[in-house]
Formats: C-alpha cells, sequence, structure tokens
C-alpha cells in the first residue's frame, strides 16, 4: 500500500511521448489528441487508455493507484467547449467547457436556473475552473473502499472476490452509501451534483464512436445501476467520447430549486440532494421532474413521485405522499437508514422551493 | 511594543515562501525515503519479498525488522512502529521503507515490496469493547466527598452519557523530515513542538548522544499536540540516511497521517449532576470510558474541567480503558479539556433546563471560591467576568429561554453558552541576549531553543525584547527552532508564551543589569540596555539565564478561563447547521499581542466548532481502517459555515503565576467550544445531540 505519484512529461500538440521505457514509476503513455476522430481512434485501439479533461478526478484515482491505464489521452486540444443555442430552443454544453463557464452563462442561468445551482453546489471553485463537462458526468464514486487499494471493492478489481465479499462497505461504514438500487456487489453511490440537474432536465447525451459516427444516449439511459458489473458505470462503448451534453427546451425556470444536504455548508459531497423542477398551470401541477442524488449509483429519478404529483394541486400534503411513495421503496444498509427519512424530507422542501421559484 | 497588533515578523517570509520548513531546507544530494505500511490491524509478518523493489532503478535500500539497525524501543519515540519486530498492532503501522534516488523511485518501489502476514483477530470495535474496559493504570480515581451516595439520594439531577469520535490533527504541514549525517553527528531538520524533546528522544532511540544530535526546526506548519512527542518518521529518517549514506528526506502523505502520529481517541463520558431547586450543584461525577492501543496507555484527562469548574461537596472523576488495535492516542488540542467541557458543559446545560434557572446565573451560583481539588486559591479566575461581559456583547438577553422559540422562516435559531479553562505554568526554560552597536544603532539577538508553530512566538518574543532593551523591534533578531540554542520549554500545553517571554524578559533585564554594573555610574534614572550600549561605547555585549516559575506559583491554582457563546440556525428540513455568530471572551492573563492572541483564539474556535458539527475520523469495525483519509472526507469547518467571529479579551494582572503575568492562550479557545454549540443547537431545536460530531441525520 502505497500512494503512487508520477510526472507528467509536457509535449508539443501531435507530438507523443513513450515514457514506458522509464522504469522508475507506473509507465504510461501521454497522447494529445487534435480531433475527436483522433481520440476514439486511439481509445479503440487502446482498451487501457483514459481521457484526460480537466483531470480532477481521474489524476487524484491515478495517484491513490485505483486507475491505472497505459495511455492517457488528452482531449484539452479539441475544440468542444462551446455552449451554443439550439435551433429547437434547447441549449448545448460542450463536453470540454468548464463547470464554471456552463454554470453561469446567461442562457444557463436563465432557461435552465436548476443547472446552475447544482454545479454551483459542487466541489469548490478552483475544481470546478478545471472540471469539465463531460468529466463531471463520468467522475467515480467516493466510496472510501474503492480509493483504499487494500480494501476489497468489486467496482476496482471486478473478478477478483466471491460473492459479496468483494464489497467492503456492504458490511463496512456505509453511512453514505445507497438506498435505492444497490446490488451485494456494490452499494456505492454516483457522486455527481450536476448530473442530477442533467437528470432531471431530461438531457441528452451526446457521444462520438470509433467508427465515426455521433448518436445520442437520453440521460436515463447513461449511468447504470451496479448489478453484477459495477466496474461498468455507463453505457458508453470503448472509444466512446462524449462531445456535448444537450439540454431539450423546457418549460422548468420558474419553479425549479436543487438542493443538497450535506455534512457542511460547502465542499462536501451531498447524504441526499434532490433537483426538483416544475411546470405549474395556476396551483396544478402540469409537468414535474424530481431526481435525486447520494442514494443510488445513478442519478436517481423519482418516478414515483413524479406519477403521482401530475396533475394534482401543489400542497404540502401533496408534496408528502409523492415523497413517501418514492421512499417506501428504499432499502437502507446499516449506517445510511436516516438518508429514508431524510429524503422524504428533501423531496418535499426542495418541492416547496421550487413552486416559491428558490425563495425560502 | 507588549501589547500592541504588531503583524507577524515572519509574516512576509512565510507568504514569499522565503520561510524554510522541514523538507525546505536546501541540502544537496538528498535521497528519498517513502514508508511502507501494513494492511492488517493486528497480527505478524511473516515473511518479507524485497526483491523486486531491489531490483528497481535507483533503489538504495528496502529496510524492514528483517533488516533494519538496532534502534532503542524505549527512548521516548511515541507510538513504536520502529521496525524492530514482526508484530503488527495497529493498520497502517509501519512495517517498511524503501530509500531511493528520487522521490518517484521510491514511491514506485515502495509499492512492490511484499509482506506476507499472519492474521490475528483485531480489536477495533469500541462499541463491542468498551464493555471490557478497566481503570486507568496512569490516572486514579478522584474521589472528594461521596458523588455516588448524593446522586443516589437527589431528585434534581440528570446522568446521561456524551461521546466524541477520534479525531486526528491535520496540520497543514503534515510530518517531514531530512537527516544529514556528518560522522557521528546527525541533524534533523524537521518539524518539533519540543526542540529538546525531540532531541532527546531521537539521540536516545538511535542509541547516540543528545549532544550528537542537532534539530533544526525554524518554522512549523501546525501540530496541535501531533509534533509534540515525536514519532517514528523522524528517527527512520535518520535510519534511512545512515543506510543509504547520503542525506535523505521522509514526509508522510495525508492519507499516512491517520496511523502514524497519534490521534485524539474516542471517549464516552457520563457525567451525573445533582442540584438543589435554587441551582446549588450538590454531585458532580464524571466517568470516562475510552480505548487506547494495545500495547500502551495514553488516557487524555476528560475530567480536568470538572475537577475545578464549579463549587461541589461531592465529585468523583474516573477512567476506565480498554486497548485496541489503533496507534497510540496523544495531546491533541486542549487534550481532555475539550472533549472533557463538552460533556460537563453539556451537562450543565441540561441541568439547568432541568431547573428552569438561566444557564448563566446557574454556573454563577456554583462559582467556587478557590480551586476544588487542591483548596489552593486562584491566581485568577475570569469565569464570572467572562459570562457577564460575554452575555453583555451577546445580547443574551435577548435568548428564549425554552427550545424551539425562535423561528426565522426555514430555520430555528438557538443561542448557548459554556464555560472553559486550560492551566497556566511557566516552565524553565534558558536563553542567550546579544547586543551589538554600530555607530549609534543598537541590535540584539535572542536566542532559545523555543518553537514556533506558526502562532507568532517570534513576534511576542521580538516586542518582549524590544521593550526591555529599548530597542526597536525591528533591530530585534530572534534565533528559535534550533537545539543548539539554549534549551527551552516547549510549545506544548499552552506553556510557550509564558515561559518563553519571562526568559526573554530576565535574561533582557539581566543585560541591562551588568551593563550598568560594567559603566560604574550610578543612575537616577534605570537607563535601557540601548542607551548604555551607547553612552558607554561598548561594541558588542552578551548574557545568558535560565528562569523558572517564581516560588509564589506554587501556592496559587492559575489558569485560563472562558466562556463561550454560539448561535446556531439550524435548518428545520434538512437539520444543517450554520454557527452564524460566535463569540469568545477570554481572561488568560496580558495578553502580549491582540492580533495574534485573537488568530489563536479564532483558530481554537473552529476547530471546537468543527469538534461539534462535522470532524469524525470513521474506522472500519471489522479491520481497522480509517474510511476518512484525506481532507476531502475529514470535514474541517468551511467559511460558509461560520459566519461572524468575535474574539474579547478580559484584563487581567497574574503576577503570581508569573513575572509578566502571561498565561497561555493555545489550548483554552478550542474549550468550551462545542458544548456551547449543542447547547445552542438544543435551544433552537429542543434536540440534545450528545454524540458528535452534530451532522443533519442526528437533526432529523
Ligand atoms: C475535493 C473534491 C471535492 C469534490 N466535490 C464535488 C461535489 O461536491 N460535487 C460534485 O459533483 N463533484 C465534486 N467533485 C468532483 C468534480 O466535479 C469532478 O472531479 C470533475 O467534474 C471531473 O471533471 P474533469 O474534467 O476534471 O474529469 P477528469 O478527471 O479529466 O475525467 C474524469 C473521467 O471522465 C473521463 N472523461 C473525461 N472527459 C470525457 C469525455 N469527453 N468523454 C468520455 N470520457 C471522458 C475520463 O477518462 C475520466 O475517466 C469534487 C472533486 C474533488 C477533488
Amino acid at each position: 500500500m502505497a500512494d503512487i505519484i508520477f510526472t507528467i512529461y509536457y509535449s508539443e500538440p501531435g507530438q507523443d511521448i513513450d515514457l514506458s521505457v522509464t522504469e522508475n514509476m507506473k509507465p504510461f503513455k501521454y497522447t494529445r489528441a487534435t480531433d475527436a476522430a483522433s481520440a476514439t481512434r486511439i481509445a479503440a485501439e487502446n482498451p487501457n487508455a483514459k481521457f484526460l479533461a480537466g483531470g480532477t478526478n481521474l489524476i487524484d484515482l491515478m495517484k491513490e493507484d485505483v486507475e491505472r491505464p497505459d495511455e492517457l489521452i488528452d482531449l484539452t486540444n479539441l475544440t468542444l467547449s462551446q455552449i451554443k443555442a439550439l435551433p429547437s430552443g434547447g441549449l448545448s454544453l460542450g463536453a470540454l467547457g468548464r463547470n464554471t463557464d456552463a454554470a453561469n452563462h446567461p442562457l444557463v442561468r436563465q432557461n435552465y436556473p436548476l443547472l446552475t445551482q447544482a454545479i454551483l453546489a459542487g466541489a469548490s471553485g478552483q475544481i470546478r475552473n478545471m472540471a469539465t463537462n463531460g468529466g463531471n458526468m463520468l467522475q467515480r464514486t467516493r466510496c472510501p473502499y474503492f480509493y483504499e487499494v487494500s480494501m476489497p471493492c468489486n467496482k476496482r478489481e471486478p473478478g477478483r472476490y466471491e460473492g459479496a465479499s468483494g464489497c467492503g462497505a456492504r458490511e463496512g461504514v456505509n453511512r453514505n452509501h445507497a438506498i435505492f438500487g444497490w446490488s451485494e456487489k456494490c452499494v456505492a453511490v454516483y457522486p455527481s451534483d450536476m448530473a442530477i440537474a442533467l437528470s432531471a432536465l431530461d438531457a441528452i447525451i451526446k457521444v462520438s464512436t470509433p467508427d465515426g459516427r455521433e448518436r445520442d444516449i437520453s440521460f436515463a439511459d447513461f449511468h447504470r445501476l451496479p448489478g453484477d458489473t459495477p466496474e461498468k458505470e455507463t453505457n458508453l462503448e470503448t472509444g466512446e467520447l462524449i462531445v456535448a451534453i444537450e439540454l431539450p427546451k423546457s418549460n422548468f425556470a420558474k419553479h425549479s430549486y436543487y438542493l443538497k444536504v450535506r455534512d457542511r455548508a460547502s465542499y462536501a459531497f451531498a447524504l441526499v440532494s434532490v433537483g426538483a423542477a416544475l411546470e405549474l398551470e395556476g396551483s396544478r401541477i402540469k409537468q414535474v421532474r424530481i431526481a435525486m442524488g447520494g442514494v443510488a449509483h445513478k442519478p436517481w429519478r423519482a418516478r414515483k413521485a413524479e406519477d403521482y404529483l401530475i396533475g394534482k394541486e401543489t400542497s404540502a400534503e401533496n408534496f408528502q405522499l409523492a415523497a413517501a411513495a418514492e421512499m417506501a421503496e428504499a432499502r437502507p444498509l446499516e449506517h445510511n437508514r436516516f438518508k429514508v427519512e431524510l429524503g422524504k424530507r428533501s423531496i418535499v422542501h426542495a418541492l416547496e422551493m421550487a413552486v416559491r421559484g428558490g425563495k425560502s | 511594543m507588549v501589547g500592541s497588533p504588531l503583524s507577524r515578523i515572519d509574516g512576509i517570509l512565510k507568504v514569499t515562501g522565503k520561510a524554510d520548513y522541514s523538507l525546505d531546507h536546501p541540502i544537496d544530494n538528498v535521497a528519498y525515503a517513502v514508508l511502507v505500511k501494513s494492511t492488517i490491524a493486528a497480527g505478524k509478518i511473516r515473511e518479507v519479498n524485497s526483491a523486486q523493489a531491489e531490483k528497481t532503478p535507483g533503489v538504495l535500500a528496502v529496510i524492514s525488522h528483517q533488516n533494519s539497525p538496532k534502534l532503542n524501543e524505549k527512548g521516548g519515540i511515541r507510538g513504536g512502529a520502529l521496525l524492530q519486530s514482526p508484530e503488527i498492532k495497529f493498520f497502517g503501522q509501519t512495517i517498511g521503507m524503501v530509500v531511493a534516488e528520487t522521490f518517484e523511485q521510491a514511491i514506485y518501489a515502495a509499492s512492490l515490496v511484499e509482506f506476507q502476514y499472519q492474521e490475528a483477530s483485531p480489536q477495533v470495535n469500541f462499541e463491542s469493547l468498551a464493555s471490557k474496559a478497566m481503570p486507568s493504570k496512569d490516572r486514579e480515581d478522584e474521589k472528594r466527598g461521596d458523588a455516588r451516595a448524593a446522586l443516589n439520594q437527589a431528585s434534581l439531577k440528570i446522568e446521561e452519557v456524551y461521546s466524541t469520535p477520534i479525531e486526528h490533527h491535520h496540520p497543514m504541514e503534515p510530518h517531514a523530515a531530512i537527516a544529514e549525517w556528518e560522522g557521528d553527528r546527525l541533524t534533523l531538520y524537521s518539524s518539533a513542538q519540543i526542540v529538546n524533546g525531540a532531541q532527546n528522544s531521537a539521540a536516545k532511540t538511535l542509541n547516540i548522544k543528545p549532544e550528537n544530535v542537532r534539530i533544526v526546526t525554524p518554522y512549523i506548519g501546525g501540530g496541535f499536540g501531533s509534533k509534540g512527542g515525536q514519532w517514528a518518521n523522524l528517527v527512520l529518517t535518520a535510519v534511512a540516511a545512515k543506510v543509504a549514506m547520503r542525506p535523505v528526506k521522509l514526509a508522510l502523505t495525508r492519507h499516512q497521517m491517520v496511523n502514524s502520529v497519534g490521534l485524539r481517541q474516542r471517549n464516552q463520558q457520563k457525567i451525573s449532576l445533582a442540584a438543589t431547586a435554587d441551582g446549588k450543584l450538590m454531585a458532580l461525577a464524571h466517568e470516562t470510558t475510552t480505548h487506547s492501543a494495545i500495547d500502551e496507555e495514553f488516557v487524555e484527562p476528560c475530567g480536568d474541567c470538572s475537577k475545578l469548574m464549579y463549587d461541589t461537596p461531592n465529585s468523583l472523576i474516573s477512567y476506565r480503558v480498554v486497548p485496541m488495535n489503533v496507534i497510540l492516542p496523544t495531546y491533541t488540542r486542549g487534550p481532555g479539556k475539550s472533549t472533557g467541557s463538552f460533556a460537563l458543559e453539556s451537562g450543565m446545560d441540561e441541568l439547568a433546563h432541568k431547573l428552569n434557572i438561566d444557564p448563566i446565573e446557574f454556573r454563577l451560583r456554583n462559582e467556587p471560591a478557590r480551586d476544588p481539588s487542591n483548596g489552593k486559591p486562584w491566581s485568577t479566575r475570569a469565569t464570572a467576568q467572562c459570562l457577564k461581559e460575554g452575555a453583555k456583547a451577546f445580547g443574551w438577553e435577548k435568548r428564549k429561554a425554552q427550545p424551539r422559540q425562535n423561528e426565522q422562516g426555514d430555520y430555528w435559531v438557538g443561542h448557548g453558552v459554556a464555560c472553559g479553562t486550560y492551566p497556566a505554568h511557566q516552565r524553565p526554560s534558558s536563553a542567550n541576549v546579544l547586543l551589538k552597536r554600530e555607530g549609534s544603532v543598537v541590535q540584539a539577538t535572542v536566542e532559545l531553543a523555543a518553537a514556533d508553530l506558526g502562532t507568532g512566538t517570534y513576534t511576542i518574543l521580538a516586542q518582549t525584547a524590544a521593550d526591555a532593551l529599548g530597542i526597536p523591534v525591528d533591530k530585534i533578531v530572534v534565533k528559535i527552532g534550533d537545539s543548539d540554542l539554549p534549551p527551552a520549554a516547549g510549545s506544548v500545553g499552552s506553556v510557550g508564551a509564558m515561559s518563553y517571554a519571562n526568559v526573554v524578559n530576565d535574561v533582557c533585564q539581566k543585560a541591562t543589569e551588568e551593563l550598568i554594573a560594567k559603566s560604574g555610574k550610578q543612575f537616577f534614572a534605570r537607563p535601557t540596555a540601548a542607551q548604555l550600549m551607547v553612552s558607554e561605547k561598548i561594541e558588542n555585549f552578551q548574557s545568558s539565564v535560565q528562569s523558572e516559575a517564581p516560588a509564589s506559583a506554587e501556592e496559587y491554582s492559575s489558569h485560563s478561563f472562558n466562556a463561550n457563546f454560539a448561535e446556531v440556525w439550524v435548518h428545520k428540513f434538512t437539520g444543517m447547521v450554520r454557527v452564524n455568530r460566535f463569540l469568545a471572551v477570554t481572561g488568560a492573563g496580558r495578553i502580549l499581542n491582540p492580533k495574534t492572541a485573537r488568530s489563536q483564539i479564532i483558530g481554537g474556535n473552529v476547530w471546537g466548532i468543527g469538534m461539534a458539527l462535522t470532524e469524525e475520523s470513521a474506522m472500519d469495525p471489522r479491520w481497522g481502517n480509517f474510511v476518512s483519509r484525506s481532507l476531502a472526507d475529514y470535514h474541517i469547518p468551511a467559511n460558509l459555515d461560520i459566519g461572524e467571529m468575535e474574539v474579547i479579551f478580559i484584563r487581567e494582572d497574574d503576577t503570581a503565576s508569573n513575572k509578566l503575568g502571561v498565561k497561555g492562550i493555545g489550548e483554552v479557545g478550542i474549550v468550551g467550544v462545542a458544548a456551547a454549540v449543542a447547547n445552542a443547537v438544543f435551544n433552537a431545536t429542543g434536540k440534545r445531540v450528545r454524540e458528535l460530531p452534530i451532522t443533519p441525520d442526528k437533526l432529523i
């Protein structure tokens, strides 16, 4: 057990450095991709390669010896950072745009304030300046058993362990872990705040494939529950690159709210978070979206609560019944029973705040 | 100068990166050492396979118990782990070390050393072990009167258990050292709160003479007790340098900090209090159950505040300990007092509520005229004044006496108070002063093996010397942090400022007396050393002194005291707590520099708020590893968690404790803070949380 630190040697764009001759560290190759096509091609040829965007998660995990890519494909030269209004009335966020820029873009602030709030609720100013929209989607769980290489973890080392013994958290310290959709193999939660808002907004992930095609993945189908393959966190195929995130036109801007409950007021991951968005006709709910963070291996859409609320009045009682319907399905672990009650309260409060237009 | 808010004289060096911390000293030809840590908490090393690591380019040595030089395990290094035996006593114990040409090579090779274990079942689940706790070996039960009987008879009483988690010091600068041998002489550039202590324990452990060890520690990036006693890393750096025959650098990573340099142990404190209906305390029992390391006892004195805070005819203090497979617990800011005051002052608040007496009034009714633990008079005791002036400054009269009465939008607002104390003792120290004149300009250097943890020691000593010599503060050079200088007390237990300032004042006064004598003249008004150097045309003059507490100090009970006031806003739906306002009122003798003193108190307050709301090192109850190993999961309060902070000092003239009337402020700032916050949370919500930290899950 030791921390692995390494040095990145910089190269000119287009020039590769082969570090595998340097025997004094974990060797890996560093490649600068020039465009999406070259990035996906290189990635398809080498399943042990990883895209490098802001690096705020990947480099940390390499230092911890959790991620061990033998090649880094640096994406920063790709021209994929624009934020563009779409003819359909939606908005496209380039995959390499920085989280800070996405949160503060006037069109995002105006049309998708839920997204602004969610991004700004995450990490710190410095990290958001580095972090990219694409990288944020693929940030990995903060489960301590995943991070500590001497602990068992099916996600970090699939196939090494028999049955449930491969999840250190299942019977360990699991206060921060899942209450929905977990499996005996993995009880980790997905940590992104930004993604919770995107889930509520039914975003679309635009992907470039190694054979030069583009394909769309709906947000609900992007992240996965752990099942028997917790190491597979999304439905991206080998070599596929996120090029953009599209936000469809919506009427939620007036009534949305991102609530993040955490152990300190800033710079902590969510215990539970709720992105709530409402479209109202008077006090009747025409459309509603509720997505939860900190409760599952993926952004958790509270469909039961949504179904209950469609067409109903915005009353405290309705919100409570909706929240109760959702949380009835929860399966808490030893240390996270509180998330059931906290989840209920958070759904109700986020909906109330959304009705009030975010003003407390 | 003394008493003025001078900015830290080392501030510019620090913000421009010119202050050399342990690893910054420019030493040529250094090699790098990296530690290898155990991945089990109990057992034995069966086999070490270092073949692959040794073959790795750049590797100079792989050291384990199998080939380590013999060290003296009783030499005063805390926590063992000196690579002397195959025994594994806690998770993350240092079991090997790799030395290589570069840091990258060392860290890579360290990952290749293979250890085979024979595992034993670790004792790491405190919940299940607590019932097996036995009386402490070091701390005997202390009884006055018969607290049990008084509690049995009483009808107005509380009996509750308060628990605090394992905490870590996590100073900004993780422990690190450079070791350089020249023949038999060893220099260690490191981070040491007790310069001479580090020198002695390193020497003894390495089986060499203390005079052959030099500790150089001019700047320290925080320590909070973890750099008081020294740990294996210091001595292993010297071992690595010996084996590699080169200077060696060894730094702990943040992750390694959780099991290398001690911790604040978990405590379960049972507080029993009984009072009469008009609020006179009749009994106080403070019974602590805790754990220590598996083979050595360290128990922080949780009952210390309870011994002397309140007047009661019957009192009982006790400690029960169970060995556990964790690193040796150690002194952690306000040892025992910060955690102990959480229990005592929460209990006082609970009983005040039960008696329907204002918690400030309840405390005032139980103010002891003398120290109840030893009958000595107080040198000064500011508690009542802290409470009264604090109440005024804080607006206490606006507080709702009943909980859950102050609603502001989505928040419950609450106010809480709690007191604290920390002992004040001047420790023996020695110092030199060197005066030098050029023309009419006189300059002075004061020298002593003191340590500045980043708190302002350089500055207060320059101020003290400036006043004592009549020399402007910018003509004073302070040399500390080097064991070649005259031996001095450590920067521990809040003794630094009073021990150092007194000896510096003494040596400057002595130099002045000697200069007067040397002049052979009589003066109407006593001239300053500076004036004498000029009038007598002396170019160089030097003096030395050794100082200790005045004899009168023994006759008194000397302590700093405080009262803490917190206003919290608790979110009604989510249970998140924000400390909107915090006020600390402190009586700590003479304040040498109100600016650095204020920073010290605020630092203590913030840590106390962290203790109340966020800090916890959670351990896996099966395997004994810490699951919060970095500052991303070990939460200290962020700016957004705390609003306004205010610090008030009570003027005190306490010359019984020491000549200058200085008391420590390093620790009292954290004492009573967690209870003030917890009491405010109760006042806000009606929920009494007795298990820290008060995270949202405990309030919904
Ligand atoms: C201390 C700390 C606290 C944090 N707190 C929070 C928090 O409270 N809330 C929160 O939401 N986040 C938090 N974060 C996480 C932060 O948001 C992520 O690290 C960041 O969003 C990752 O973006 P990146 O561009 O740096 O990704 P990288 O680290 O570069 O990449 C992450 C992963 O995404 C892959 N990848 C990157 N771009 C693409 C692409 N275009 N296509 C396909 N794959 C790609 C990489 O290969 C890698 O596997 C925190 C991080 C830290 C260090």
